[in-house]
């Protein structure tokens, strides 16, 4: 097995509430709540959930584009959190971000050549003439036509932006790309262009992913592992065959029962979640799924269930989910 | 309690498609020249049906239901015939328009913000809603409202009431106008990427709600997605778009499981399947769309098609019958062509 790129340790990283608007006053939004976990090299990490329950704030915490409340983010054997701003601008080279929005994320006033030269500047790298030699092969790289590079972002459709994006992440040829529902604003046919050429980098650079995504079957396409996120929390990780398989939380398994299938012969029975949506400014005591868990019991209204690994390598956090140890 | 299903002309004759589209265009000025972005589309849907539309993005889903309503901007122009029980929506007087607009027919958008107004707090906007088409109590309406914002899923309803749009999250804004939709018991539901914004738990939830809907009350519902597991699990017919024109139209059955026009295939080959062995590789329809201002001459998707053939680029296809109901709009499904 490949050594382990990323270690991350009780992460948590809470948003202050201002008064006025919430009732609850002077709390905090606990977006990512003790988050621990390894990431290997070339591995591909999918993180599903909830909307809300904090897989973007997660992934810019792990960037440190935005500052963790506590924990440890090890990149490379060094704790990230601890570093420098120089340190940390000499280290944000090995780790990039794709963002969702494909348009909102690039400067609208930067021709296509700009935006992919400007990283290299920025980071003082190669002369005129081998910036201008690199971007043009990174164009072409990911299938775009170098004679594109003087134009501007309006001018592209959705899936040729989001190719742009990944191009300006890629130049810089990190170790790390966290990829932020990279492809939830394409429509199927162009979605999958984008996760061959996913997949073909990947093989091509060694890169690790960091894949977040609402569509679980992209998600279990491309992982390796996959970790379920709820309220800030770790609900379950396996790798990806395992947990679509034989998923353990009652959470995943009303997840995975949500995904419409494309055969109109397979109208499944629907597992369909009732209860409260809980706020993560007032997560619910015990486990924080209970209130809308199908099979509560006393115990989980009222204790946190520990995270334990109940089978080899797969993980899960849920007082009914029997074997393991923490 | 509600109206029946079927409407009966007088006469005696009875009608049971809700709504007929036949033959209908709809074109966009730019710079001073008008371009196709809808081309001769046709369809029906009986009561309590619900027919998809499915296709890339920019291939004319919303104009199309735009178009139904009457609701597209003024650089449009529209043709062909409109038919809601019988009467031509078209032709329709705009006061007639507005009594039928969000009370028989209403219609969920692709955008919640433009059919949510920003100054009135979320209560006011569904009851006035219900009170405007109904003959309901304040009380009653209050009532009826927020329990429809429960049965969408909003477990807040009550404290929701008394907010603002802006003070809700893009999937709760979302679920408000679902509920807005919903609660005067519409006929026709014209529903444009209702859950997309959604995750999959609550969109569970409202696909279920709208199921209830068509089959307590006989609703119809018009159902546009690029979502193909929804539309799998939904629909009763299908209507694939491709580049403003239907390519292919039949039951869910025929358009999944003996699907016709090469775009047809092409897309139900491009989706990552749960079931599928992990990493098998996804086989994408290499190319781009055409845009509105160089459609292709002969068929729109010549230029991305693996099967095409000299005539496909020369002459535009028409849309041949596969079996009753079943049509597709490729070269290849003409029995004259000797195939
Ligand atoms: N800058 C911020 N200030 C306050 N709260 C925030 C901030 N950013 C995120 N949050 C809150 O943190 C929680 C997690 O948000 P996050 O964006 O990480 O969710 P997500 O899982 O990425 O959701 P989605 O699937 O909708 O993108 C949410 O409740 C959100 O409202
Ligand atoms: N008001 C307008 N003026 C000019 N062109 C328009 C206008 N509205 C839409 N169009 C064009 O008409 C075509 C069809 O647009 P439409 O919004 O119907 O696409 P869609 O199928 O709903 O796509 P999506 O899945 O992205 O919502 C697009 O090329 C669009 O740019
Ligand atoms: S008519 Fe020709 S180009 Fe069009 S879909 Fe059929 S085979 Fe392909
Ligand atoms: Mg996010
Ligand atoms: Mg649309």
């Amino acid at each position: 097995m490949s050594e382990v790129l990323l270690e991350i340790r009780d992460l948590k990283k809470h948003f202050p509430v201002r008064g006025g608007i919430s009732r609850i006053g002077g709390g905090a939004v606990r977006a990512v709540d003790g988050v621990s976990l390894e990431v290997r090299a070339g591995e591909t990490l999918g993180i599903v959930g909830e909307s809300g329950c904090g897989k973007s704030t997660l992934g810019r915490s792990i960037l440190r584009l935005i500052d963790p409340t506590s924990g440890v983010v090890n990149f490379s054997g060094r704790n990230i959190l601890k570093l420098n701003r120089s340190q940390m601008r000499a280290i944000r080279r090995e780790m990039q971000i794709v963002f969702q929005d494909p348009y909102a994320s690039l400067n609208p006033r930067y021709t296509i050549f700009q935006t992919l030269s400007e990283p290299l500047e920025v980071h003082g790298l190669f002369d005129a003439s081998e910036r201008k030699h690199r971007v043009y092969a990174i164009l072409e790289r990911v299938g775009l036509d170098p004679s594109y590079a003087s134009r501007y972002p309006h001018e592209f459709s959705g899936g040729q932006r989001q190719r742009i994006g990944i191009a300006r992440a890629l130049i810089l040829q990190p170790k790390l790309m966290v990829l932020d529902e990279p492809v939830a604003a394409l429509d199927v046919s162009v979605q999958s262009q984008v996760i061959n050429l996913l997949e073909d980098l990947q093989d091509e650079y060694q890169l690790t992913y960091i894949f977040i995504a609402h569509d679980l079957s992209v998600v279990k396409h491309i992982s390796d592992r996959v970790l379920v996120m709820y309220l800030g929390k770790m609900a379950e990780l396996a790798s990806a065959d395992e947990l679509f398989a034989n998923p353990l939380h009652p959470y995943t398994q009303a997840l995975l029962s949500a995904v419409p299938v494309p055969n109109p012969d397979v109208r499944r029975e629907r597992q369909i979640l009732q209860g409260d949506l809980p706020s993560p400014a007032n997560p619910p005591p015990g486990c924080v799924f209970h209130t809308r868990c199908p099979i509560a019991e006393d115990v989980c209204r009222r204790e946190i269930p520990e995270w334990r690994e109940v089978k080899p390598a797969h993980f899960t956090a849920c007082h009914l989910v029997k074997g393991g140890t923490p | 309690m509600h109206k029946r299903c079927q409407t009966t002309l007088p006469g005696g004759a009875v009608l049971s498609n809700v709504l007929e589209v036949d033959s209908l265009s709809v074109e966009f000025r730019i710079n001073g020249e008008y371009f196709h972005a809808v081309h001769d589309v046709s369809f029906h849907i009986e009561s309590g049906e619900t027919l998809g539309i499915v296709g890339e993005s920019g291939c004319g889903k919303s104009v199309t239901s735009l178009a139904l309503l009457r609701l597209l901007t003024k650089n449009a122009r529209v043709s062909g015939e409109v038919s809601y029980k019988g009467r031509n929506l078209l032709d329709l007087p705009d006061r007639e328009m507005r009594q039928i607009r969000g009370n028989e027919v209403s219609m969920i958008f692709q955008e919640p913000m433009t059919s949510l107004n920003p100054v009135y707090k979320i209560g006011a906007q569904i009851s006035e809603a219900l009170r405007l088409h109904t003959q309901t109590t304040p009380r009653r309406a209050w009532q009826q409202s927020m329990e429809m914002l429960r049965s969408v899923g909003i477990a807040r309803a009550e404290g929701v009431m008394g907010e603002y749009p802006h003070q809700l999250s893009g999937g709760m804004r979302q679920r408000v106008m679902i509920a807005m939709s919903m609660v005067c018991n519409p006929q026709l539901l014209i529903a444009d990427e209702p859950t997309t914004a959604l995750d999959v738990t609550i969109q569970a939830q409202i696909l279920d709600l709208m199921r209830k809907l068509s089959k307590d009350l006989g609703t119809s519902v018009l159902l546009i997605t690029h979502d193909l597991g929804v539309v799998a699990e939904m629909c009763d017919r299908v209507a694939v778009m491709y580049a403003g024109e239907i390519v292919e139209q039949g039951t869910a059955k025929d358009i999944f499981h003996n699907p016709q026009h090469p775009y047809t295939r092409g897309l139900l080959n491009a989706i990552p399947k749960l079931d599928a062995a992990s990493k098998e590789r996804l086989q994408p329809i290499e190319g781009n769309v055409p845009s509105l201002t160089r459609m292709p001459k002969g068929c729109h998707f010549a230029p991305r098609c693996p099967l095409v053939f000299e005539k496909c680029r020369a002459e535009a296809p028409g849309l041949f019958r596969v079996e009753p109901g079943h049509l597709s709009r490729c070269w290849l499904n003409d029995a004259q062509e000797g195939n």
